[in-house]
């Protein structure tokens, strides 16, 4: 029994345009264009308990969009959505205190007072032991490296020390279930590996069941085993992130230093050039190429140093992503 | 019930955060109240009376309806609108809890920091104008009065949150609500006590939800109204009430289903 399913999920929105300029302005007081986009069109896909998701895509593929049906917060237009058991739009509480939808551009916190007070609220809210709620709090801190910041108004944190509050404020409740939306963004490299750390931790802990959107190819790399990427408002590919690879990407990189200069005519017919700067020699080869391709590349030159390497996640995906709209 | 406590003391803490704005905020209200004093000090001379109102009752009237406008017209519900455009509301969606009972304790919280200045303020007025006041000591018409309030707290919230929600559908949600005080001012009673108005028109007017706002219960306060005008006021009140909670737990619902939670 699949924790989260998705059946023919569609969200539209009718969005109106207004002409630039003054002249547009008052036209579009009169008459105005609606446009229906199509954010999500008719999507399916199940998730296990304990599973953590990929979901990427480019901007406005519609990620944040199914995250925001999943959660509750908007209204599909078609389609069934179950959580845990629950349909998310009806809210309920025994769903609702589940569940997080974390996003990494905007705040839950109160504004002008400090973090901790939203703790409070949110431990009356989600009704939280006391003794529970200095632990918690406590343990997300330490391993947030966040325990001075608790006493400063909001407004007065960096980014990341907000983030920091942001996800102690979404986990106080211990979700079973976690949305995030681009969690790292805007973090330097060790806070992003940290949280990535902490996100990992989280799921082996407490089992949860975690989907998390991302730019950043490494958050994707290193948490997730299954990706679903979508464009366009459907997905175009639902499995192991180690198959994507071999399915999108039956490649190799051969990339060769070379001792002497070689006149580059005499590579020709070897791979497909990608780079070509003494001393530096990439080709790109099929999969079950590459060996092959490396002995003869060793035989007929001379060579300093050769690796075999698989193509780097963020080729992959953007060659994913270059295949045109079919809307 | 904490949580809801808790809700009340962090709108309360949130508008001490911005000290000098909610102190301008209240200078505006003294400027406002010493406005209509002057002027009925002078339209009424001592020993007069006008529409049947005496000086120190038509004093009493205008402070009166100053303070409780304190606590009647305070509200935070104009938070509503900017919350559904900018997404905020996604933040309160997440979250197991009840939007009216959510927005009527940060309702209460700003109202107990406007009271809380009010008091002050009228006690210094009063320490340097020495108006002749009006007190009341039945303490059963003082318990009528709260009830009054009571009602129009309730009913006032249901309009505060009534013109947030039409966030959903518009990003200029302060002309509305600008119109509505502007209405208020005048039907509510701000100016002066609605019944020196001819009496069609007055009559008329008592049908509508705004005199159970501030008129109304600074009226009973007063005492001038017998115990039948005071229940079938309290009736209509009430029926406004479920008649406003019906209409605007509507329209939430319709929101929810066009919310987009842009800006997220």
């Amino acid at each position: 029994m699949p924790i989260i399913s998705v059946t023919n999920l569609s969200k539209h929105y009718s969005v109106y345009k207004k002409p630039p300029g003054f002249l547009g302005t008052v036209q579009s007081l009169v008459t105005r264009k609606y446009e229906v986009v199509r954010a999500v069109d008719a999507i399916s896909f199940n998730i296990d308990e304990g599973e953590l998701v990929g979901f990427i895509g480019p901007n406005g593929a519609g990620k944040t969009t199914t995250l925001k049906c999943l959660s509750g917060l908007l209204y599909p237009t078609s389609g069934k959505v179950s959580v845990l058991g629950f349909t998310p739009f009806d809210r309920k509480a025994a769903f609702l205190k589940q569940i997080a939808l974390i996003m990494g551009q905007k705040n839950q916190l109160w504004w002008d007072l400090p973090a901790i007070e939203t703790f409070l609220l949110n431990k009356e809210i989600y009704d939280i032991e006391q003794k529970r709620f200095d632990t918690i709090v406590h343990d997300l801190a330490s391993l947030l490296d966040a325990n001075e910041f608790l006493q400063v108004p909001v407004r007065k944190l960096s980014l990341g020390q907000r983030m920091k509050m942001e996800l102690i404020a979404s986990l106080i409740h211990n979700p079973k279930v976690m949305f995030l939306d681009e969690p790292t963004i805007g973090l330097d490299v060790v806070m992003q590996k940290n949280i990535r750390e902490f996100l990992k931790e989280y799921n082996r802990k407490y089992k949860a069941t975690i989907i998390l959107t991302s730019h950043y190819m490494g958050d994707v790399e290193e948490l997730c085993k299954r990706v679903i990427i979508i464009n366009f408002g459907k997905i175009l590919y639902d499995g192991l992130l180690s198959d994507l690879v071999k399915k999108h990407a039956p490649y190799k990189l051969i990339s060769v230093v070379l001792k002497e200069y070689v006149d580059p005519k005499t590579l020709e017919g070897i791979g497909e050039l990608r780079k070509f700067s003494f001393p530096e020699w990439i080709v790109r080869v099929k999969q079950n190429k590459s060996n092959e391709t490396a002995a003869k590349i060793l035989k007929h030159f001379p060579v300093e140093d050769i690796t075999i390497e698989d193509p780097a996640i963020e080729d992959v995906i953007r060659e994913v992503f270059s295949q045109p709209d079919k809307r | 019930m904490k949580l809801y406590w808790q809700i009340a003391k962090n709108t309360w803490d949130q508008a001490v955060a911005y000290r000098a704005s909610f102190v301008i905020y209240r200078l505006r209200n003294i400027l406002w109240v010493l406005t209509l004093y002057f002027l009925w000090i002078v339209v009424l001379p001592e020993n007069t009376t006008l529409f049947g109102y005496n000086r120190a009752q038509i004093i009493t009237y205008v402070l009166g309806t100053s303070l409780l406008s304190s606590v009647v017209l305070a509200t935070r519900s104009q938070d509503i609108a900017s919350d559904i455009n900018e997404g905020n509301l996604s933040n309160f969606l997440l979250r197991p809890m009840g939007f009216f009972r959510y927005h009527f304790a940060r309702d209460l919280g700003d109202k107990a920091m406007n009271i809380s200045f009010a008091v002050v303020e009228i006690a210094v007025l009063f320490f340097f104008l020495r108006p002749p006041l009006f007190l009341q000591t039945n303490l059963f018409i003082l318990f009528l009065t709260l009830l009054a309030i009571a009602v129009g707290v309730v009913l006032f919230f249901f309009f505060g949150v009534l013109l947030g929600l039409i966030g959903f559908w518009s990003n200029e949600t302060w002309g509305p609500r600008f119109i509505f005080y502007q209405l208020l001012t005048f039907f509510a009673g701000n100016l002066f006590p609605l019944d020196i108005l001819p009496k069609q028109v007055f009559r008329f007017i008592e049908l509508l939800p705004f005199p159970y706002l501030l008129y109304f219960p600074m009226k009973v306060y007063l005492g001038q109204l017998a115990p039948l005008a005071v229940y079938k006021g309290i009736s209509i009140a009430v029926v406004w009430v479920f008649l406003m909670y019906g209409i605007t737990r509507f329209v939430w619902l319709k929101g929810l289903r066009v919310y987009t939670a842009q800006g997220r």
